[in-house]
């Protein structure tokens, strides 16, 4: 084994596993071409893969006249949003993609003599084949044209920073996938995890007054109006460059910063100071690596995740116990319950709580519409004074919220994993689990749904009645049809969810293709219904549409239900291989 | 004439091209402890899921307690037990939030389903871990929990797919204990095992599977008498082990050459 670590990262021995693991992939990619399921998989995939790289043209073609606009005006300071920007992509949407992505888990190498820089180099190059560094790619290269189309001068010098920024980047995102799975993998650390993402929610909601901009006052005249614009267009000036040069002050040691300021100073002819940047930015791309290194160090050499061995009682608490009449469960079996009169259907509901409250990916998931809508809605805010009212905020974030449903919604038994035994061993009818799955996550909705209005109400103003009684009614439509959709799909294509993972799951583009599809068209219809209540300009005409549409929703739902029974029963072999399998 | 506990006719189940089990007819009496063996990939885990309604049969019947037996037979289920092959865990709850779980899934009023929850756990030695989730579990505590959670709604017929695998022995002794109890209060088991001395010692009836075909079903003893009048070598009134009486009926009697791996160390 000696000489096979002797031959270091690109040695014989080394380059052997690499193809040995690259065979591996491609027998998995060709074995899952034999079934239909899997030949369907793949085409999921493909066409999933073309979306990312649509959507990372267009960013990165934004990004591209972003920074061919600023670097021609001179406009430099302003560059360090055009980084930042794609640094935020770089690192949120894998988490938020994470589950649907199919992510090889490495940790199977580990049993094989891999040296320890294979291993991490392997960690790094399988995390290069998602949908952050097609993106992020897309960006830099637009970055890169816009820049080198304004100034070609600084082709090779912002080719460099742009380097080292996508190496920061892709060893930052992996890193931290590598320490949120350390932190999920035991109790205690789970439990904070959760802890502070429930705080963050949390305070999202509770901060959002102290950072409202914009206040209700009296009406005022066309004049006034005109007076308070251009004050405030003054003021928005003056506060904008105090902004703006508090964070050029700080951002400017940060990576981001740092590569926008490097690039800043080439153009000015400074090579000095802009090697200066760059080194710095290098500093932080070997922190990352460290950081990264230190984690997969511990993995390589098999650390225990599991919890330490409990000491046992001692025997004068075990004696207090036993003459309080006690048993070890007394104290959580009496808080445990609730709707505790409802037999299975209470149990079922019970037990989802539970799973999602130890589930932190899933609750971000949940969460996350939540942050988003708070950083979206300030983009409009920064449009300018006078202009922030946005009459559709409330069924846009509608929309979101149930977005970020997706997962829960279309593969709602891929956390069960081996428990998928016992929902078909118990006698509690497989519509009973549907029905407790259906009501738990409708209620989750509900309540998401409702702090993303509170909170767009808040930002972006009240609608109009007409606006929210035909939002609510939408909502009626869209939330059955997504439970009914979502049903039949987590049927006939469950995927085994990790749920004490955030990276390396094996999610189904399949699902979540055909998924995002049947909510297009809900939200097609929702459009619909709204554009002609806008078209003739009375919103409560949306109002009977969507009426219409949720009746007929709620049949769609009732219908999938009461026969999900007998769909699970037919696709019970496959479910149960499926949702069981621990490979 | 007693209704047998699990009656079987003819039960077949087919993948494809390939027939994991064929044509499989027992009978397993009330009250009896019953061995069903078999080498691996032999038919057993597939004969277990169909008799548990997890899967169905290509062909053939099944009877329960006299009742005819499939996936929807609701009021069947409540009479039998279950440790499936996978264990059917619920990794994110505790070891008390499942049991309570399960009990309700099955019926059980809470303050019952709570008693028998805390009983359960002091038995299977894991009252001191009602704070930590399932899934991390060790593997035998895990197997403990499976069994705890296959009886909590005192089940008729109960089904042990590898109950003992990763088990210590201080564990199985305690359960060798409570299922001899079942036994004697009324229970009928199935049990799959490959440690033969369990089966030896615990089970009256024992039927053995091989490439997905029944090869011997009856008594130990009607085992030994037939065994024991075709293995060459046996002298007469020599008491044969399961393991000989196994090895001989699936073909792997130790006749066989057995190819010498000289390259291992």
């Amino acid at each position: 084994m000696a000489g096979v670590d002797g031959e270091g990262v690109l040695g014989t021995a080394a380059r052997a596993q690499y193809a040995a693991l690259a065979r591996l992939r491609w027998h998995m990619f060709s074995n899952g071409l034999r079934s239909t399921k899997g030949a369907f998989e793949v085409s999921a995939r493909i066409i999933v893969f073309i979306i990312y790289a649509a959507m990372g043209f267009g960013m990165g073609s934004g990004a591209g006249a972003a920074t061919y606009m600023l670097a021609s005006d001179g406009q430099w300071q302003y560059l360090p949003i055009v980084f930042w920007a794609v640094f935020l992509i770089w690192q949120l949407v894998p988490i938020m993609l994470a589950s649907f992505q199919e992510q090889f888990d490495l940790s199977l190498l580990l049993r094989f003599p891999v040296s320890f820089p294979s291993f991490y180099l392997l960690y790094i190059v399988f995390g290069l084949v998602d949908v952050s560094t097609i993106v992020g790619f897309f960006c830099s290269a637009g970055i890169l044209i816009g820049i080198t189309v304004a100034r070609p001068d600084l082709f090779l010098w912002t080719l460099l920073c742009l380097i080292a920024f996508a190496a920061f980047n892709i060893l930052l995102v992996r890193a931290i996938f590598a320490w949120i799975d350390r932190w999920l993998a035991q109790r205690r650390t789970r439990e904070i995890l959760t802890a502070v993402f429930l705080l963050l929610m949390l305070s999202i909601n509770l901060l959002n007054p102290a950072l409202r901009q914009r206040r209700h006052t009296r009406p005022m005249s066309p004049q006034q109006q005109a007076e308070k614009l251009r004050d405030s267009g003054a003021q928005f000036q003056i506060q904008h460059n105090i902004w703006l040069k508090t964070a050029n002050s700080i951002q400017k040691w940060l990576p981001p910063g740092l590569v926008a300021v490097s690039v800043r100073r080439a153009a000015a002819l400074q090579p000095v100071p802009a090697l200066e940047s760059l080194g710095v930015l290098g500093a932080f791309v070997v922190l990352a690596g460290g950081v990264l290194l230190v984690r997969l160090r511990g993995e390589y050499r098999g650390e225990n995740l599991g919890e330490a061995p409990k000491a046992a009682p001692s025997k004068k608490k075990a004696a207090e116990r036993a003459a309080s009449g006690l048993g070890a469960t007394t104290r959580s079996a009496s808080t445990a319950g609730f709707l505790d009169s409802y037999g299975p259907l209470s149990a079922l509901l019970e037990k989802e709580v539970r799973t999602l409250m130890r589930t932190l990916p899933q609750l971000y998931a949940v969460g996350a519409p939540l942050l988003l809508m708070v950083i979206l809605s300030g983009g409009l805010l920064r449009r300018g004074p006078g202009t922030h009212t946005f009459a559709f905020a409330v069924p846009v974030c509608m929309v979101y919220a149930l977005l970020g449903f997706t997962q829960l919604f279309y593969n709602n038994l891929g956390t069960e994993g081996a428990g998928i035994n016992l929902l078909f061993l118990s006698p509690t009818p497989f519509r009973t689990v549907m029905l407790a799955k259906n009501i738990f996550h409708a209620l989750m909705f509900l309540v998401i749904a409702a702090l993303g209005a509170v909170l767009a109400t808040m930002r972006l103003g009240m609608p109009s009645i007409a606006v929210l009684v035909a939002t609510a009614a939408w909502v009626l439509f869209a939330l059955p049809c997504n439970l009914a959709a979502g049903n039949i799909f987590s049927i006939i294509m469950p995927y085994r969810v990790n749920p004490g993972r955030i990276s390396r799951q094996r999610g189904s583009q399949a699902n979540a293709l055909l998924g995002l599809l049947v909510q297009l068209v809900v939200l097609g219809f929702g459009a619909l219904g709204f554009w002609i209540g806008w078209f003739f300009e009375d919103q409560w005409l949306s109002v009977p549409i969507f009426v219409l549409l949720a009746v007929g929703g709620v049949i769609f739902w009732m219908r999938v239900l009461s026969n999900s029974g007998k769909m699970a029963n037919n696709r019970k072999d496959a479910l149960i291989a499926t949702l069981v399998k621990t490979d | 004439m007693e209704t047998a506990a699990i009656q079987t006719h003819g039960l077949t189940r087919r993948f494809g091209a390939l027939t994991a089990v064929e044509n499989v007819t027992l009978s397993v009496a009330s009250g009896q402890f019953f061995g069903f063996l078999g080498p691996n990939g032999a038919g057993k885990s597939t004969t277990i899921k169909m008799l548990t309604g997890l899967l169905e049969p290509s062909e053939g019947s099944i009877e329960i307690l006299g009742q005819p037996f499939g996936a929807g037979a609701l009021e069947l289920k409540r009479q039998i037990g279950v440790v499936p092959e996978g264990m059917a865990l619920l990794g994110r709850l505790t070891a008390p939030e499942y049991l309570r779980f399960v009990g309700r899934m099955y019926g059980l009023d809470r303050a019952t389903t709570n008693q028998r929850t805390e009983e359960l756990l002091e038995f299977m030695q894991l009252a001191n871990e009602n704070k930590k989730m399932v899934t991390d579990f060790s593997h035998g505590m895990q197997k403990k929990l499976a069994l705890a959670a296959a009886v909590i709604h005192g089940p008729k017929v109960l089904f042990l797919d590898e109950p003992f695998e990763g088990v210590d022995a201080i564990a199985a002794g305690m359960l060798k204990t409570m299922l001899t109890g079942m036994i004697n209060r009324g229970a009928t088991i199935f049990l799959t095992t490959h440690v033969l001395e369990i089966v030896e010692r615990l089970c009256t009836h024992v039927a053995i599977i091989s490439k997905g075909r029944l090869v011997a079903n009856g008594s130990l003893e009607e085992l030994r008498a037939g065994v024991a009048s075709t293995l060459p070598g046996a002298e007469e009134g020599q008491r044969l082990t399961l393991e000989q009486m196994f090895l001989s009926i699936v073909g792997a009697g130790g006749q066989e050459p057995v190819q010498e791996l000289t390259w291992l160390a």
